[in-house]
């Protein structure tokens, strides 16, 4: 009996193991300010595994700069065309900085696992947004993009401003330093797996009320208060902050900074909480997120901190923290660099300074 | 002395088979009877004859054709019994292996099919309350337990970001890059960095909650 099934279940495995065919939509609008010259989804294939279809996508897109603005930032959406389980994705690049008619290529290297259904499997990339160096936005916005990408463009403004003055005023050699110290923090900065539940406790434990350490940043227009957390084996649940516009701007979102220090004394970024609010100038206000927070080592929190990472004024400008105010030596060990100041060093860790200066130069 | 001695008498006088008391009766008849004595004689001559034709068995008998003949005769005189009267089976040896192949062709079964049909978000919540039954770690609060609450899930680690919804997975990450920063937001989305080793080049992966 096992001498003639056995052919049939190697059949079966052989046959759930091949691959299909993947099918792919590149979804760029008409007026897109930028232009597809290529797709290449050569690697990319679907296998059977079980009740399941395995899509890997490893696609890699040559796209040019088709307005007439330089390209600050940008970020594609990655999705299942039918729908179903298996969520959505994006794919940004924060430092790309492409001038009008440049081209450049973005990777994505992309994992869906769904149910078998009837059909062939397809998956679609779309433009979400496209950020130009005058802050101006195209694109539809699904993911809030404009909001993410404002952020990251403010940030590499301050921080490009920042390295420039250093250069100007203290020479190369201050800029060096400046390069091996943020690599140093880099390098050195604790970091731990994280997952995020919406809803409930995931936890069967009971839990305890553990309460944040507000880092206050004056210049910030939202101040910070009784900051509270149920926390429980580990997981930290429920986040809640009381805050305060103390800007004369009307105020309709703010992210805030979650920072976990666990029994062994290491500091790190594990979350970010973010807040839409309508907030006067003066009005105070909650944020409250019922989402669980789970570390995927074992870790005894020891504190919990907080602060305002980000503003949106209800103009649709935004604040983000100087350079000076991150230079608090709480802040500047636990926060994480902007992407620029990241791009900006990587440069320097491997074509050295020169390669550096000319990169500051450039805008 | 008239009346003569019957003839199926005489027949088993000779062979010795009369009973007893008639045996006596018909030895004092034919003793004084000359017609019966000589008919005794001619019962006793056959019965002679007949002997010696019995001991001499023909010479052409099949012994090997007659065995099988009538060790089949047995075999289908037990069979007709046993229609009568069901004979008692023997029962079949215990051996190892058959309750072992047994049950390792329905843990198979049942794997195959959990495998199949079960989210993996379940199976890891029926793994974690095993856990938790066998290890005995409970909250040491009065307050009750929290229940459990499946909801889709987001993560980040130095592996990419993932999301588990709806019994679907999706998971993103860069080729042949350790991610310089990860992080998960409360609103639904995990996001990793990655810096090109080359160019600089910073690219944030995401998934977003439905």
């Amino acid at each position: 009996m096992f001498n003639k099934a056995f052919p049939i279940v190697v059949a079966a495995l052989a046959w759930s193991a091949s691959g299909q065919s993947l099918n792919h939509k590149i979804d760029l609008p008409k007026d897109s300010p930028v232009g597809l010259l290529s797709a290449d989804f050569g690697n990319s294939n679907v296998i059977a595994r079980g009740g399941a279809s395995q899509i890997e996508v490893n696609a890699s897109l040559s796209l040019r700069n088709s307005s007439q603005k330089r390209i600050r930032s940008m970020t594609l959406m990655v999705y299942a065309q039918d729908g179903a389980a298996g969520g959505k994705g994006s794919v940004a690049v924060p430092t790309l900085d492409a001038a009008p008619g440049e081209t450049f290529s973005i990777g994505i290297k992309t994992l869906l696992v769904r149910p078998l259904t009837s059909g062939s499997p397809a998956v679609e990339v779309k433009l979400d947004g496209v950020l130009f160096d005058d802050l101006s936005f195209y694109g539809p916005d699904t993911l809030h993009s404009q909001r993410t990408m404002t952020v990251w463009e403010l940030e590499a403004q301050r921080d490009r401003k920042y390295f420039k003055n250093l250069l100007e005023t203290a020479g190369a050699e201050a800029l060096g330093k400046e390069m091996l110290a943020s690599l140093a923090r880099q390098g050195d900065r604790s970091r731990m797996g994280v997952q995020m539940v919406r809803g409930r406790a995931t936890n069967t434990e009971a839990d305890r009320e553990f309460q944040f350490a507000s880092l206050d940043i004056p210049e910030s227009p939202i101040e910070l208060s009784n900051g509270l957390a149920r926390v429980a084996g580990n997981e930290a649940r429920a986040p809640r902050f009381d805050i305060r516009n103390r800007s004369n701007r009307a105020v309709q979102h703010l992210e805030i900074g979650w920072l976990v220090k666990g029994q062994q004394g290491r500091e790190f970024q594990a979350a970010s909480v973010p807040g839409d609010v309508k907030l006067a100038p003066n009005q105070s206000g909650q944020v409250t997120q019922e989402a669980t927070l789970r570390f995927d080592r074992p870790l005894a929190i020891e504190s919990m901190s907080a602060f305002v990472a980000s503003v949106e004024f209800a103009d649709g400008t935004q604040w983000v923290p100087s350079r000076s105010a991150l230079d608090q030596p709480r802040l500047r060990q636990v926060v994480e660099p902007s992407p620029e100041e990241q791009h900006l060093s990587q440069i320097y860790n491997k074509k050295g300074l020169q390669a550096l200066i000319a990169e500051l130069k450039k805008f | 002395m008239n009346r003569h001695t019957a003839e199926t008498d005489l027949a088993l006088y000779a062979s010795g088979d009369l009973p007893v008391w008639r045996r006596l009766a018909a030895g004092f008849h034919v003793r004084r009877c000359d017609e019966c004595r000589g008919l005794l004689e001619t019962f006793r001559t056959d019965r002679q004859r007949m002997r010696q034709s019995a001991d001499r068995l023909p010479e052409d008998i099949d012994w090997d054709g007659l065995s099988a003949e009538i060790t089949a005769n047995i075999h289908v005189g037990l069979a007709a019994g046993e229609c009568v009267t069901p004979r008692a089976r023997k029962a079949a040896a215990l051996t190892w292996w058959r309750p072992v192949a047994a049950a390792a062709g329905v843990v198979v079964l049942i794997g195959g099919a959990w495998w199949l049909n079960v989210p993996r978000s379940d199976t890891e919540t029926i793994a974690r309350a095993l856990q938790s039954m066998f290890t005995g770690q409970r909250g040491t609060l009065t307050q009750p337990a929290p229940q459990e609450e499946r909801g889709p899930m987001v993560g980040a680690s130095s592996a990419g970001v993932e999301l588990v919804e709806n019994g679907g997975r999706m998971k993103i990450e860069q080729s042949g890059l350790q991610p310089v920063m990860y992080s998960v937001s409360t609103q639904g989305s995990a996001s990793t960095r990655w810096v090109d080793q080359d160019t600089g080049q910073v690219t944030i992966t995401a998934v977003y909650v439905q």
